[in-house]
C-alpha cells in the first residue's frame, strides 16, 4: 500500500495523467490498489473471476465453438426457416378453416346466460368458484374471513407464486423426470389440475353433477400425480442403472 | 509527407488489381464509401472481438462432452416451443398492426363504433375476415405454445441453477401473454367482451386493500364505459407490445448467454 500512496501523491503538472493514454490504461490490479472498501472488493472479485475464466479456458472441456459446432449456415438456418414456415403455415391454415365470429353487441342491461373469457383464462375463472373451500372460521362465529371472490383472487396469486418459487424449492442437477419422481408427480398433478379447474369454470356447460365435478377437480390431480410417482419410481432403478453406467464410463467419479 | 496518397491507401487501384466479380466490387465500393464516412471498420472490429470473446469461451455443451446426441433428438421437438411462441407473437403483431388501421375504440353509438368497426373489418374489408382470423388464431396458438414451453422447461428440469431468473421472467411473460389476450378479448365490445370485462372489474375490486385503485387504474372506474375500452386498447396496442417485446428479447438473450440446458 505505502509505495502506491507515494506514487499517487505525486502531482503531475504537464497535463498528462488526466486521461490515461492507451498504453497506460491501468490494469485491474492497479485500479484495485487505489481502491478501498466496496470498490476494492469489486476489483478483487473481477480479478478472481478473470483468473477462474482463464483456468477454465485452459481446461480440456472448453472448446473453440466456431470450429466444432454445427454450422449455422446452411444447416441451422435452413432447418429453422422450414420449421418457421411450417408453423406460420399452420396458423394460416387454422385461420382459414376456422375463422372466429362475433356475438351480439354489448348490452349492459341484459346479462347473458354464459359469461366466459378465452379458454386460457378458464383456470383463473375456475379459481373464483372455490367458495366451498373458503373456511368458515369458528373464531369468527362461523363467518368467512374474506369474501368468496377475494378468496378466489388470492388463489390466483398462490398458484402463480408457487410456480414462481419452484426453482428455489427443487435444486440439484437432476433433470430427467425419472431422476426425481416426486417433482415429476407435482408437475403432472399441476397440469391435470389446470385442466380440471378449467372444466370447473365451465361447470354449467358440463354434463355432470356439479358436486362430483368439484370433487374430481381435486381428486384427479392427486390420482394422476400418485400414478406418475409410482410409475417413475418403478422405472427408476433400471433407468438410473443404465444412465449411471453410461455416465461413469465417460466421466469416472473422482 | 507528400500530398499524394500512399500506394497502400489507394483502395481504387487495389480493387482494380484484384479482378473482382461485380458483386464483390459493389460490396467493396459500398463498404469503403460507408467506412470513409462512418468508420464502420472500427465497429466491425469491436463486434468481432465481442463475438470471439463470447463464442470462444463457451463451455463444451453437454451433448458434445458426453456424446449424448442420440439422447438429445428425443427431446428436441419440444425445444422449439419457445421459438413457436416467438413466431406466433410476431404473426400476431403484424396482423394486429394491420387490424389497427381499421379499428376504433369508441363506445359511442348503438351498436358501438368499436363493434361496428369489427363488423366492417369482417364484412366489407378485403381480406378483413382472414386478417381477424389470423390475429385471433396466432394469439390462441401463442398462449398454447407458451404454456407447453413452460411444461417443457419444467419436465426437463431446465429451470434449475443458473436459469432461475429466466424462469421468473417466464412467469412474468406468460402472465403478460394472458393479459394481452384478455385486453384483446374486450376490444370487439360484444356481449362476451362486455361481461368478461365485468368479471375483470369485480375481480380487481376484490383485491384486498388496493381493490378500488386497481379497478380505477385498469378499468377506468367501477362500471364499464368508454374509459374501460380505451384503457384496454392502449394496454393492448401500446403498453404491452413494448413491454412484452423487450422482455422476450431479454429472455432469449439470457438463453443465448447461458446456452440451452440439455437433458442428460
Ligand atoms: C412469451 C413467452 C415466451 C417466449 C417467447 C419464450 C422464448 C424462449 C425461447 C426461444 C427459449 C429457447 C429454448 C426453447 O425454445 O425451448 C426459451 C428458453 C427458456 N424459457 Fe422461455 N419463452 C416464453 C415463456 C416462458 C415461460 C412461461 C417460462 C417458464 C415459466 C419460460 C422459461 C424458460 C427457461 C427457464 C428457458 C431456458 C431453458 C433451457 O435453457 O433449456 N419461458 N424461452
Amino acid at each position: 500500500m505505502s509505495d502506491n500512496e507515494s506514487e499517487t501523491k505525486e502531482i503531475r503538472t504537464d497535463g498528462t495523467g488526466i486521461v490515461a493514454p492507451d498504453n497506460e490504461t491501468p490494469t485491474w490490479s492497479e485500479r484495485k490498489a487505489r481502491k478501498t472498501g466496496l470498490s476494492r472488493l469489486t476489483y478483487e472479485y473481477f480479478e478472481r473471476a478473470r483468473r477462474e475464466d482463464q483456468d477454465l479456458r485452459t481446461e480440456s472441456d472448453y472448446v473453440e465453438r466456431d470450429v466444432l459446432a454445427f454450422p449455422t449456415w446452411p444447416h441451422e438456418t435452413v432447418r429453422n426457416l422450414s420449421i418457421a414456415s411450417f408453423f406460420v403455415g399452420m396458423i394460416l391454415f387454422l385461420s382459414a378453416t376456422m375463422p372466429p365470429h362475433i356475438g351480439a353487441p354489448a348490452n349492459p342491461s341484459q346479462t347473458p346466460a354464459i359469461i366466459l373469457p378465452d379458454w386460457y383464462l378458464y383456470w383463473s375463472f375456475g379459481l373464483l368458484k372455490l367458495n366451498p373451500l373458503n373456511p368458515e372460521l369458528a373464531i369468527l362465529g362461523g363467518q368467512k374471513i374474506m369474501a368468496d371472490r377475494t378468496y378466489g383472487v388470492l388463489a390466483n396469486g398462490v398458484v402463480v407464486g408457487f410456480i414462481a418459487i419452484v426453482p428455489f424449492l427443487n435444486k440439484g442437477s437432476a433433470r430427467r423426470p425419472v431422476e426425481q419422481p416426486f417433482w415429476a408427480a407435482v408437475g403432472v398433478a399441476g397440469v391435470v389440475f389446470a385442466m380440471t379447474i378449467s372444466l370447473l369454470a365451465v361447470k354449467n356447460l358440463m354434463p355432470m353433477n356439479v358436486d362430483l365435478l368439484f370433487d374430481l377437480t381435486f381428486l384427479l390431480p392427486i390420482v394422476f400425480g400418485t400414478v406418475t410417482y409410482a410409475v417413475l419410481k418403478t422405472m427408476r432403478e433400471g433407468y438410473m442403472y443404465n444412465l449411471n453406467r453410461r455416465y461413469y464410463r465417460l466421466r469416472p467419479p473422482k | 509527407m507528400s500530398l499524394e496518397r500512399k500506394e497502400e491507401h489507394d483502395h481504387k487501384a487495389w480493387m482494380k488489381k484484384k479482378d473482382l466479380t461485380p458483386i464483390e466490387a459493389t460490396f467493396l465500393t459500398t463498404l469503403i464509401w460507408l467506412d470513409k464516412r462512418l468508420r464502420i471498420v472500427d465497429y466491425l472490429e469491436l463486434l468481432e472481438t465481442l463475438y470471439y470473446k463470447v463464442n470462444l469461451q463457451m463451455p463444451k455443451s453437454h451433448t458434445e462432452q458426453y456424446n449424448l446426441d442420440n439422447k438429445f433428438w428425443y427431446w428436441y421437438p419440444l425445444y422449439t416451443l419457445g421459438l413457436f411462441s416467438t413466431l406466433a407473437y410476431v404473426v400476431a403483431a403484424i396482423s394486429g398492426a394491420l387490424l389497427g388501421f381499421y379499428y376504433s375504440p369508441a363506445t359511442s353509438g348503438d351498436p358501438t363504433t368499436a363493434y361496428n368497426s369489427i363488423e366492417f373489418i369482417m364484412r366489407d374489408l378485403q381480406f378483413g375476415f382472414m386478417l381477424r382470423s389470423i390475429h385471433r388464431w396466432s394469439a390462441q396458438v401463442m398462449v398454447a405454445a407458451v404454456f407447453l414451453h413452460m411444461l417443457r422447461v419444467y419436465f426437463t428440469g431446465s429451470y434449475k441453477e443458473p436459469r432461475e431468473l429466466n424462469w421468473l421472467l417466464g412467469i412474468v411473460l406468460i402472465s403478460l401473454t394472458m393479459v394481452f389476450g384478455y385486453t384483446g378479448y374486450l376490444l370487439p365490445w360484444d356481449q362476451l367482451a362486455f361481461w368478461a370485462g365485468q368479471i375483470g372489474v369485480e375481480m380487481s375490486l376484490s383485491v384486498p386493500l388496493a381493490g378500488e385503485w386497481v379497478a380505477q387504474l385498469l378499468f377506468g372506474g367501477f362500471t364499464l364505459s368508454q374509459a374501460t375500452l380505451q384503457r384496454m386498447y392502449i394496454l393492448h396496442v401500446f403498453l404491452l407490445p413494448f413491454v412484452v417485446t423487450t422482455l422476450i428479447a431479454i429472455h432469449i438473450g439470457i438463453v443465448w448467454v447461458q446456452g440451452i440446458a440439455e437433458p442428460h
